[in-house]
């Protein structure tokens, strides 16, 4: 369903990232990496927008003639990025948005690990097998 | 506003459309003049740059127009302009070239007239819509005006100078022209079919009156767009024909242009042109209500493409009133561009929204109703009456001024940026709000895509838009439309894409979007170089690749990149790879080598050994090329790329300065004593000030260097890559005073830690500051700074103390070297070392050779010696005559002396040998043998005698076994079997006899035990010296001669024993002398006596020594007793035994009286053994001393004499006299005089009962109870033998210690302890020494009588 998810740190380095096809590998890393000026610009504190009801579901950051990037930031800034193929009518942006819950939920579990320190890269092999299966569609 | 839209109303190809967009538009374009600004002729030389920026600067010129109002008129310059945009310039009318202005150099007249030539052929290009030129010449500079003139110009024939002047259209002041003397335009004629307006300068001519040449220039232009403009606005709305955009001619053919909808369709459009040469005549709030008149009537007849292109005009035109400051900004652009940031990471997107808080006053006036559109509308009705009528721009401006002064409004555009907040009120009130443009852009925009010819105008109005958003403030909208731009379906050629996205990647980084920049900036990259470009460009591609560093957190500083350590590897990494493959490309090895080396420098840790590895052999290809220096690339466009350095490679696991080698290490001449007071440890700090100072210095290394003096540092290097990895021309990297480093290579092998070390002289004094050291590899240098080594705790440097240069030298010995050295401290020092063996007692001299490598002389030499032995004993081995070397000084360089040490071979020769077994009779009789033949000789015929004794003492004892080495302690052992009367030679129960009985030679051959005599003595000469500036500063160096001397034992003494002499004042040192060395040895005892020993056999030798004189003892025994006082007073323990004293006295007695000098026979090897340390037990004391009792014994009235035989007849009495006399300078008391006879079996049995053969008439024990000094006694008696044989009588006197007398001395001396002792006392207690012990006197030796039958 999703074509490349990845999870970037509070200080923008990648912390994980997973992609349907490796050879793309690369060139969704760029995409990726360009998508995350909209990511920060969406967390700007804006005046208008008031704290309580602030939405980490930050939509569709941009698009291009393949793809669709969608965008959310956690509460302690750690950003979700997920690449769609735009070919991909059929996806609701409810269905994005559970994909991001659902990213969320395991990433706070990985991050629970007792072992894993916060900045670092994501190794987990258990998160990486929940991940491949929320990037599969069927989580 | 998708790109599928654009499809819809798609035309063939072979329509005229643009072919490339303006990239560099914006909205106030719209108002500009357009100028084609070219440079022409073959020769662009730099100087003609001034020329052009003179007239860029003139893009502004406020012009009166004909009703006095001030017009303000924007000229914009472009280098290039394709024809085709001119079609569309009834669309947009801000896309017709109005004017042209060539700028051209010539050196002759040949290119002059080329110059008008190209000049003319692009008026040519452009006639259509071009208003009017002018040329700019540059002529040769006057200094070859000669040449030139008599060449190029002088056969040319000169056309009138009026001819330049015909085409002013504005008159202009010919003679501003004129002023150059010479005139350049004199010389020089343009050919006569150039019809533009020209004016000459000289090279160097600074041009003053060019800029009012050039508003001249557009002074003109305005008068002819002011009259085209009111062409316009005069027209007849029935004779006005229908405006077309190129692709529209074909769309309209043969329609009915009369009907309703499309009069309104040209009216609109008219109307709309109007508006948009109303803008370009600067007056703006005529175009605005022009364009919001045009907009209502094209709406209505949905005439969509026109509609855009007024919503884009009434987005201008607004733009040029709200945003005035833009065109300035453009300007400023450019410069910001060019200075760089110093750290393009660190500079953040808030700047730029910070600077730009002012526009967002406007956001409380926003107001999302259709309030300003009903205003609008208000005014366009108004409008387009006015239109409908026909009526003059005149009235229009009246209209208008209901709203706003127009007058003002237009002269408040050019009131300065700053103002602008406060300006919102003297707008016009139809213009758009900032917020409204947002949406007639987008509306705009959408409404282009509908037409596929229009795409380019569709992009260009995406930019302007991104534009007006960038002022706004409004990112996310920016984002959007720059997203667009990319649907946008153009057929436009490769390079135009590329342009394309590097004008949007500059239009995000303006937006602080460093990534979606960088983004496109990598994807323009790649295009350049794509896949089926016929004419790549690797130059473009490497700059932009190094542009979009940033975006990627990429700095040029690899030290940067390493600190910061965030941003995306596998980017990095890519995005690297790719620079080097375009600096490959491009033939630029050193970028090439030197990104290679960054990316290894940065990436190393992001990369898998795999690809460490690849890269570093890619680097050595790369290097191979062109070596990787650390010094900072300069780029044409002027980017400096800074060293990068392969600080991990080989990657240093430590850095050691190392002190120099002990014997070269600077030391202090005076040591400064340490005053640290009483105390082992205290807390209090006498000399904090300097410590504390030392303290703050952290990186100071505690030990010296020495000017001149090779110094060196220890790396641990370890290669992190799998292959063997050269490293080249390492050297040390310094600062502050200067330092020669040595060159070194190494090669390491994969993952092992290596140790290197570095050496480098020191040339200066002062301070030295080792940063790091320099490598070579992989084909590249680079410095590898501490400070730059990162996940070690280095200091950033480390900092020596470098002292004046010191002298050295060297030291050779005359002695052969040993292979080890001592193990006595500090053996670091020892820079020689010699060894030698000798014999205890021999001599030897060793020649010490100190020779000055150094250029320096040495004027302080000093040589201490240490030893493992005793200093007493070292001062006798070693012997230096101090004065003599001091007189040699100062060594002068290269130059050498020489002193000599001599040394002896000390030794304690008097130690008994251990025996294991009883001696050999082969030994005994030796001893006898010696023995008797040295009686026989002193005797004559008293052999018997002699030999009796000698055996049976020898013999009696031999069977004992001897563990003890001296004779003090066998004393105790043997003490219960030396009974008295055993001895019957002897005056006490001494150890004597054992001694002499412990002789016994280890069975020959067994090496075991002859290996363990030889003594090792290890010695060091210290030599301290120094010399030159460093001595004035305290500072010597010190080195050592190591000795090795082996002692081999020669002649030991092994017992001895005393004797009593023929002569009262002498007796028989009796030694048993055994040479322990391989070879026969001549031993020469006394004067003129020498015997020779066997190897490894030993002989008994008698020596006659004098007695020790009574004076002498009883001196000793005072000093004793005084010392023993002290002690008293001080210990309070018992008195210790006056024997001590004595004994001490007899032995240095008898060593400083035997010399016994031995020679090994065969050699020259000699020495002298001396008895020093031979101790002797009290008998033997009594012996060596002058008895204090002098003996005359008389038997039958004749005197008795030693050695001589007595007869009797047996039953006859025979009278023996004894008298005794005290010889002692004190009084004895208790003396017994007793008299013995027995029958010695010569078998070591004594019979001493005798009561049937012998009777003695009269006491044979008397009692003295005094004897004074000088006194004597006689005491006489009769014995009688009642049969025949040989009887020997023992006198002697022994002098029992009276147990009273002892007790009350002692109990004296206790009292008296406290109180001072009075000398008296001592005296007293000196003079009762005979009494205190227990003294037997015999006379020796005993008188033999023979008795015979009758």
């Amino acid at each position: 369903m999703a074509v490349c998810i990845s999870i970037i740190g509070k200080d923008n380095a990648p912390l994980y990232l997973t992609t349907a096809d490796m050879d793309k590998e690369l060139e969704l890393q760029y995409r990726v990496h360009a998508a995350l000026d909209v990511v920060e610009e969406k967390c700007q504190p804006i005046s208008k927008a008031t704290p309580e009801s602030k939405e980490l579901y930050l939509g569709m950051l941009y698009s291009t003639e393949t793809h669709k990037i969608y965008g959310f930031v956690t509460n302690t800034k750690i950003k979700f990025v997920i690449v769609v193929d735009s070919g991909n009518i059929a996806l609701r942006e409810n269905e994005v948005r559970a994909m991001f819950r659902n990213l969320h939920m395991l990433y706070t579990d990985a991050v629970c690990n007792p072992f894993y320190a916060p900045g670092e890269p994501l190794a987990s092999k258990k998160f990486d097998r929940a991940v491949q299966k929320i990037m599969g569609g069927n989580a | 506003m998708r790109a599928n839209v654009s499809q819809m109303l798609t035309h063939g190809a072979s329509e005229p459309i643009m072919s490339r967009p303006d990239y560099e538009q914006n909205a106030l374009h719209h108002g500009c003049l357009l100028v084609l600004l070219r440079g022409v002729g073959p020769s662009k030389p730099r100087s003609l740059q001034k020329a052009f920026d003179k007239v860029r600067r003139v893009s502004n010129v406020k012009i009166n127009d004909s009703t006095g109002i001030t017009r303000d008129i924007w000229v914009r310059y472009i280098h290039d302009h394709p024809v085709e945009n001119n079609d569309w310039g009834d669309f947009q009318t801000h896309r017709r070239l109005l004017g042209l202005i060539t700028i051209g150099k010539f050196e002759n007249q040949t290119e002059l007239n080329e110059l008008c030539r190209q000049h003319e052929s692009l008026k040519v290009r452009y006639s259509g819509t071009l208003y009017d030129s002018r040329a700019i010449f540059f002529g040769p500079s006057s200094a070859h005006v000669a040449e030139n003139i008599n060449s190029a110009g002088g056969d040319q024939h000169f056309t009138d100078a009026s001819n330049l002047t015909i085409h002013d259209s504005v008159n202009l002041n010919s003679n501003s022209v004129t002023n150059h003397c010479p005139r350049l335009e004199e010389e020089y004629t343009t050919p006569s079919n150039f019809k533009a307006q020209a004016f000459f300068y000289r090279e160097q001519d600074s041009c003053s009156d060019l800029e009012s040449h050039i508003a001249e220039f557009i002074h003109a232009l305005f008068w002819v767009l002011e009259s085209k403009r009111l062409d316009r606005s005069r027209e007849k709305v029935e004779k006005v024909s229908l405006l077309l955009a190129p692709f529209e001619k074909r769309d309209f053919v043969g329609l009915d242009m009369d009907s309703r909808s499309n009069r309104k369709r040209t009216v609109g459009r008219v109307t709309k042109n109007l508006a948009d040469l109303s803008l370009q005549a600067g007056l703006v709030v005529d175009a605005l209500g022009l364009y919001h008149s045009a907009c209502e009537t094209l709406r209505a007849i949905g005439d969509l493409l026109w509609l855009s292109a007024s919503e884009e005009g009434l987005c201008s035109a607004s733009a040029i009133l709200l945003y005035p400051h833009l065109r300035e900004s453009e300007t400023l652009h450019r410069n910001t561009s060019l200075q760089d940031g110093p750290s393009p990471l660190r500079s953040t997107p808030e700047k730029w929204r910070a600077s730009d808080a002012t526009v967002k006053v406007h956001a409380p006036e926003h107001q999302h109703n259709s309030h300003p559109d009903a205003q609008g509308m208000a005014s366009t009705v108004q409008m387009t009456s006015a239109s409908s009528s026909c009526s003059s721009v005149s009235s229009l401006l009246t209209n208008s001024s209901t709203s706003g002064t127009p007058s003002s409004s237009s002269s408040t555009s050019t009131i300065s940026a700053a103002q602008h907040g406060a300006r919102s009120s003297e707008l016009p009130s139809n213009i758009l709000k900032p917020d409204e443009l947002h949406g007639y852009y987008r509306r705009a925009i959408i409404n282009y895509s509908k037409y596929g010819p229009a795409a380019i105008i569709e992009t260009e109005a995406a930019l302007k838009a991104a534009r007006i958003m960038i002022e706004q403030n409004r990112p996310l909208d920016v984002a959007m439309f720059l997203q667009n731009i990319f649907f946008i379906n153009v057929t436009m050629s490769e390079p135009e894409r590329v342009k394309r996205l590097e004008v949007v990647s500059d239009l995000y980084h303006q937006i602080g979007y460093r990534r979606k920049a960088a983004f496109f900036q990598h994807l323009a990259a790649l295009k350049y170089v794509q896949q089926g470009n016929p004419n790549p460009d690797w130059s473009q591609t490497y700059r932009l690749m190094l542009e979009s560093f940033s975006g990627y957190l990429l700095s040029l500083d690899p030290m940067e990149v390493i600190d910061n350590a965030a941003g995306w590897p596998a980017l990095q990494i890519d995005l690297l790879q790719g620079v080097i493959a375009a600096a490959r490309r491009l033939g630029q090895s050193a970028l090439a080598t030197r990104h290679m080396t960054f990316l290894l420098q940065t990436q190393w840790a992001h990369m898998t050994p795999t690809e460490q590895s690849e890269l570093s052999v890619q680097l050595q290809n790369l290097s191979a090329q062109c070596e990787g220096s650390p010094v900072p690339l300069v780029l044409e466009n002027g980017t400096v790329i800074p060293p990068a350095n392969l600080t991990d490679l080989p990657y240093c696991m430590d850095l050691v300065v190392r002190d120099l080698p002990a014997h070269l290490r600077p030391q202090r001449i005076k040591i400064v004593k340490a005053d640290s007071g009483p105390f082992l440890f205290t807390p209090i700090h006498l000399n904090s000030m300097d410590r504390r100072e030392k303290k703050k210095e952290k990186n100071k290394i505690s030990f010296l260097w020495v000017q001149n003096n090779l110094s060196e540092v220890t790396l641990r290097l370890r290669n992190p890559l799998p292959i063997e990895l050269t490293v080249s021309d390492m050297r040390l990297l310094t600062n502050g005073i200067v330092f020669e480093s040595l060159p070194q290579t190494v090669i390491l092998q994969p993952h092992v830690p290596t140790t290197v070390t570095l050496h480098g002289t020191p040339i200066e004094v002062g301070q030295l500051e080792i940063q790091g050291y320099s490598t070579h590899a992989l084909g590249v240098k680079s410095n590898c700074r501490l400070k730059n080594m990162r996940g070690r705790k280095f200091p950033p440097n480390y900092l020596v103390d470098v002292i004046p240069a010191l002298p050295r030298i060297s030291v050779k010995t005359s002695l052969p070297q040993t292979a080890t050295f001592s193990q006595l401290a500090s053996s670091d020092i020892v820079i020689t070392s010699a060894s030698l063996t000798l014999y205890n007692g021999e001599s030897s001299t060793c020649i010490v050779t100190i020779t000055n490598d150094s250029p320096l002389p040495v004027e302080h030499l000093e040589i201490s010696i240490s030893s493992n032995v005793e200093q007493e004993v070292q001062k006798k081995i070693f012997i230096i005559d101090e004065k003599e070397l001091q007189s040699k000084l100062p060594i002068q360089p290269n130059s050498s002396i020489d002193f000599t040490v001599h040394i002896y071979g000390e030794a304690d020769f008097v130690c008994p040998i251990v025996s294991q077994r009883a001696a050999s009779v082969h030994s005994n009789s030796t001893v006898t043998a010696a023995l008797q033949a040295d009686y026989a000789g002193a005797t004559m015929g008293a052999g018997p005698y002699s030999l009796q004794y000698s055996t049976l003492s020898s013999s009696g004892h031999a069977s004992l076994p001897s563990r003890v080495s001296s004779p003090n302690q066998q004393q105790t052992s043997y003490n219960r079997r030396n009974d008295p009367n055993n001895l019957s030679f002897r005056s006490s129960t001494s150890g004597g006899a054992p001694s002499l009985a412990a002789l016994s030679l280890p069975p020959a051959g067994t090496q075991g035990s002859t290996h363990g005599y030889g003594q090792h003595v290890e010695a060091q000469f210290r030599v301290k010296y120094s010399g030159g500036e460093a001595m004035q500063q305290g500072y010597c160096r010190q080195c050592a001669i190591s000795f090795n001397i082996e002692l081999l034992p020669s002649a030991q003494i092994t017992s001895w024993d005393v004797l009593p002499a023929e002569i009262p004042s002498q007796f028989y040192l009796v030694l048993d002398v055994s040479n322990l060395t391989a070879q026969e040895m001549s031993l020469n005892y006394t004067n003129n006596k020498s015997i020779l020993i066997e190897a490894k056999e030993s002989c008994r030798v008698p020596i006659p020594v004098d007695r020790c004189s009574l004076e002498q003892v009883v001196a000793a025994r005072e000093a004793e007793y005084a010392e023993n006082m002290e002690k008293d007073l001080c210990y309070r323990t018992q008195l210790l035994s006056f024997s001590d004293s004595i004994s001490k006295l007899c032995s240095e007695h008898i060593a400083e009286r035997v010399k016994i000098s031995w020679l090994l026979a065969g050699t020259d090897i000699q020495g002298i053994a001396s008895l020093h340390g031979i101790v002797l037990t009290s008998a033997m004391i009594d012996l060596t001393t002058v008895s204090p009792l002098e003996w005359t014994v008389s038997f039958q009235n004749t005197p008795v004499q030693p050695q001589s035989e007595i007869v009797c007849a047996a039953g006859q009495s025979a009278i023996l006299n004894v008298s005794v006399s005290n010889q002692s300078a004190q009084p004895l008391r208790n003396l017994v005089l007793t008299i013995k006879f027995y029958q010695d079996y010569l078998n070591g049995m004594e019979n001493y009962n005798l009561d049937t053969r012998v009777a003695i008439s009269g006491p044979s024990r008397v009692s003295i109870p005094l004897l004074q000094k000088h006194a004597q006694i006689q005491h006489e008696c009769t014995a009688i033998f009642f049969t025949p044989g040989r009887f020997k009588a023992s006198i002697q006197c022994c002098s029992k210690p009276q147990e009273t007398s002892t007790q009350s001395a002692r109990g004296q001396l206790l009292e008296h302890k406290m109180p001072a002792v009075q000398v008296s006392d001592i005296v007293g207690s000196a003079a009762s020494y005979h009494e205190q012990q227990e003294h037997i006197w015999k006379f020796i030796p005993p008188i033999e009588v023979t008795v015979i039958e009758q």
